[in-house]
C-alpha cells in the first residue's frame, strides 16, 4: 500500500494556439484515481529564494495530463518544472524537465503582388521570426519579426511572375529559445494581370 | 521582438521584458498598493522623483535599482495568494534577467557609476530601511511602475 | 454641538476616469440618502505628506470633480478623497487607488486622413493631444508621451471584403501595387505595446483609388 507512486513519465512542453503546455504520459494504477500537481521554479527561485518551487494552483491534484503554464514561464530565464502523481496521502517522486520550443504552423499565400503569411497561434510570449526570399536568390534574404499573429500579415509586395519562398521559427523569450526553422514553403505571383483581375474576369 | 525593449544606456545596451513585467505589475497592482498604508513616503520618489536625475547616470542607477529589488524587495514580498505570487515571480525572474545583463556592462565598464547615482542610491536604500522590511518589500513592490515609467 | 457627526453612509465608487489625461474623478453618491448630499475634495501626491484641498469642488452636489489640473505632471501619482455631508451629519473620507496618469489613462482614436491615386492609398495618421489648460498652452500630442507609440491599420478591399493589417510606428503609411478603380476603406487604432494601452478603432475611411487611364 505504501509504495512508492510512479514518477509521471515523458514530460514534455507543448507550444500552440499561442499557449503553452506541459504534458505527460498518465500513470496507470488499476482501479484508482490517479491525480496529479505541477510546480515551476525559475532562476530567481532557484538562486535567491532558497531553491523555493511555486505551485501552479490550476494544475494541483488535477487528474488530467496537461497543464497550462503560460503566464508562469514568462522571463528570460531558465525554468525548471516538475510534476509529481499523487493518490490519496502517496505521493510519487517528482519528474522534473528544462523548458524547449517547437517550429510554427505556416500558411503562405499571394494575393496579387503582395505576399502575406498566416502563422500559428502560440502563445503570448511567443514570437515569430519569418524570413523570406526571392527563389533562386538565396543570399538576398529578408527578415521579419512578427509578434501578433491574430491576423494576415504583409510580408512584402512582389514582382510579377517570380517565385517567393517563406520559413519561419519562433522564439520565446521566457526561455530565451528560438525552435527550429519551419519547412519553406513557395508561391507564384501571377504573371503581369493581377490575381483580382483574374477573379473580376472570372466571376463577371 | 515582442514585449522586449531595448535600453541603450550609452556603450551599455539591455534588453528588458517591459511587456510581460508590465502585464504582470498591472495584475497585481492594487492587490500590493492596498497592503502599503502609508501615502507619505516613498522609497523611489523621495524626497526627489527619480525624473528630476540627470541622465548620465541613468545605467548606474537602473543596475542598482534592478539589485535592489532582486536582492532585497522581492524575497519579502511573500503573500497568502498563490496568484500573486506567482505573478511576483515572474516580474522577479525578468528582473534577474536583466539584473544579469547590467552586471555584464558593470563589469566590462559600460556602466559606470558617478556621484550622483551614488546619492541616490543611498537615498531609497536609507527609505528602505526606515520601515519595518515587510512593509518596505511591499511599498517598493507598489512601486514598481514608478520604475518602470522613469525607465521608459 | 456643531461637531459634525460621521455617520453618514460613505460616497461609492470613487475612482478617476481618464481619457488623453484628463482626469476627473467619479463617485456614486451614499446609499440611501436621496437628495441634497453635497461633497468635498481633496487630493495628495503620493510620497508627500499633504492633502490639499479642491476647492472648486467643496460643498458640490455633483459626483465628479475635475483634477486634471492638479494630476498633470504624469512623473507623479495620486490619490484623491471624497466626503458626503448631509443635513449636519457626514461621512468618512473615501480615497481612490493610487492613480498613475501614465498608466492609468485611456487614448482615443487617431484622425485618419486618406489620398489615393490609381494604384496606391496614403494614410496619415494624428494621435490626440495630452490634455491641456487652456487653449493658448502650448500642444503635447501623446506621441511625445509614448515613445513607444504605434498604429495597428487596417485596410479593408471592399470589392473582395479581403482586410490586410500594417502596425506602424511612424504616423504615415502608402499601401502599394492596389487595383485601379477600387474602393478600400481604412481603420485605424493607437496601440502602446508598454505600458499596454490601446485605443478604440477610428471610424472607417473609404476612398477609391482612380480609374485606369
Amino acid at each position: 500500500e505504501d509504495a512508492l507512486l510512479p514518477v509521471p513519465q515523458n514530460i514534455s512542453i507543448l507550444s500552440t494556439n499561442m499557449k503553452h503546455f506541459l504534458t505527460w504520459s498518465p500513470v496507470i494504477v488499476q482501479g484508482e484515481t490517479v491525480r496529479y500537481s505541477v510546480e515551476f521554479q525559475g532562476e530567481y527561485e532557484r538562486d535567491y529564494a532558497n531553491e523555493s518551487w511555486i505551485p501552479i494552483c490550476e494544475c494541483s491534484l488535477i487528474t488530467v495530463t496537461v497543464c497550462n503554464i503560460t503566464e508562469d514561464i514568462s522571463a528570460t530565464v531558465a525554468y525548471n518544472l516538475r510534476v509529481r502523481t499523487e493518490l490519496g496521502a502517496r505521493r510519487s517522486e517528482w519528474g522534473t524537465l528544462k523548458a524547449s520550443l517547437t517550429p510554427p504552423l505556416m500558411k503562405v499565400t499571394a494575393d496579387g503582388y503582395h505576399l502575406l503569411v498566416e502563422l500559428e497561434d502560440m502563445g503570448p510570449a511567443v514570437q515569430f521570426c519569418v524570413v523570406y526570399w526571392k527563389k533562386g536568390q538565396e543570399s538576398w534574404m529578408q527578415q521579419k519579426v512578427v509578434k501578433d499573429v491574430s491576423s494576415v500579415v504583409h510580408l512584402d509586395s512582389m514582382e510579377a511572375g517570380a517565385d517567393y519562398c517563406v520559413k519561419a521559427q519562433t522564439y520565446v523569450e521566457a526561455i530565451n529559445r528560438s525552435s527550429s526553422f519551419s519547412q519553406t514553403q513557395c508561391v507564384r505571383v501571377q504573371g503581369d494581370m493581377s490575381m483580382w483581375m483574374v477573379t473580376a474576369l472570372i466571376s463577371s | 521582438t515582442a514585449g522586449n525593449r531595448t535600453f541603450h544606456f550609452g556603450p551599455c545596451r539591455v534588453s528588458i521584458s517591459m511587456t510581460e513585467i508590465r502585464s504582470g505589475f498591472t495584475a497585481i497592482k492594487a492587490n500590493i498598493q492596498a497592503r502599503d498604508p502609508i501615502r507619505t513616503l516613498s522609497i523611489l520618489s523621495y524626497p526627489h522623483s527619480l525624473h528630476k536625475g540627470k541622465s548620465l547616470d541613468r545605467c548606474c542607477i537602473t543596475h542598482h535599482l534592478f539589485n535592489f529589488y532582486v536582492d532585497k524587495v522581492f524575497k519579502h514580498c511573500k503573500t497568502e495568494d498563490h496568484y500573486i505570487n506567482r505573478k511576483i515571480s515572474s516580474i522577479a525572474n525578468s528582473f534577474l534577467s536583466t539584473k544579469k545583463s547590467l552586471q555584464q556592462c558593470h563589469e566590462q565598464n559600460r556602466c559606470l557609476c558617478g556621484q550622483e547615482s551614488t546619492e541616490k542610491y543611498n537615498q531609497i536604500l536609507a527609505n528602505y530601511e526606515g520601515l519595518d522590511v515587510t512593509s518596505a518589500a511591499m511599498k517598493s513592490l507598489g512601486e514598481l511602475d514608478i520604475l518602470l515609467d522613469w525607465l521608459e | 454641538s456643531g461637531q459634525l457627526y460621521c455617520s453618514l453612509p460613505n460616497p461609492r465608487n470613487v475612482h478617476f476616469e481618464s481619457i488623453n489625461m484628463k482626469n476627473v474623478l467619479h463617485w456614486s453618491a451614499p446609499e440611501s440618502t436621496g437628495e441634497g448630499v453635497l461633497y468635498k475634495v481633496k487630493y495628495s501626491v503620493y510620497g508627500v505628506g499633504k492633502w490639499i484641498r479642491k476647492p472648486e469642488c467643496g460643498n458640490i452636489n455633483r459626483t465628479w470633480c475635475d483634477l486634471s489640473n492638479e494630476t498633470s505632471d504624469y512623473e507623479e501619482q495620486y490619490y484623491a478623497s471624497v466626503k458626503a455631508f448631509l443635513n449636519g451629519m457626514c461621512s468618512e473620507w473615501v480615497e481612490t487607488t493610487r492613480f498613475n496618469p501614465l498608466t492609468d489613462t485611456r487614448i482615443d482614436p487617431p484622425i485618419v486622413s486618406v489620398s489615393s491615386t490609381e494604384k496606391s492609398i496614403s494614410i496619415i495618421l494624428t494621435a490626440p493631444e495630452k490634455w491641456k489648460r487652456s487653449p493658448e498652452e502650448e500642444s503635447v500630442s501623446l506621441c511625445q508621451v509614448y515613445p513607444g507609440l504605434q498604429y495597428n491599420v487596417s485596410v479593408l478591399n471592399k470589392q473582395t471584403k479581403k482586410r490586410w493589417w500594417f502596425s506602424i510606428s511612424n504616423n504615415t503609411l502608402v499601401v502599394p501595387r492596389l487595383e485601379p478603380g477600387t474602393v478600400y476603406c481604412v481603420s485605424a487604432q493607437i496601440h502602446v505595446t508598454t505600458p499596454l494601452l490601446l485605443s478604440g478603432f477610428s471610424k472607417e475611411h473609404c476612398i477609391a483609388t482612380l480609374k485606369d487611364k
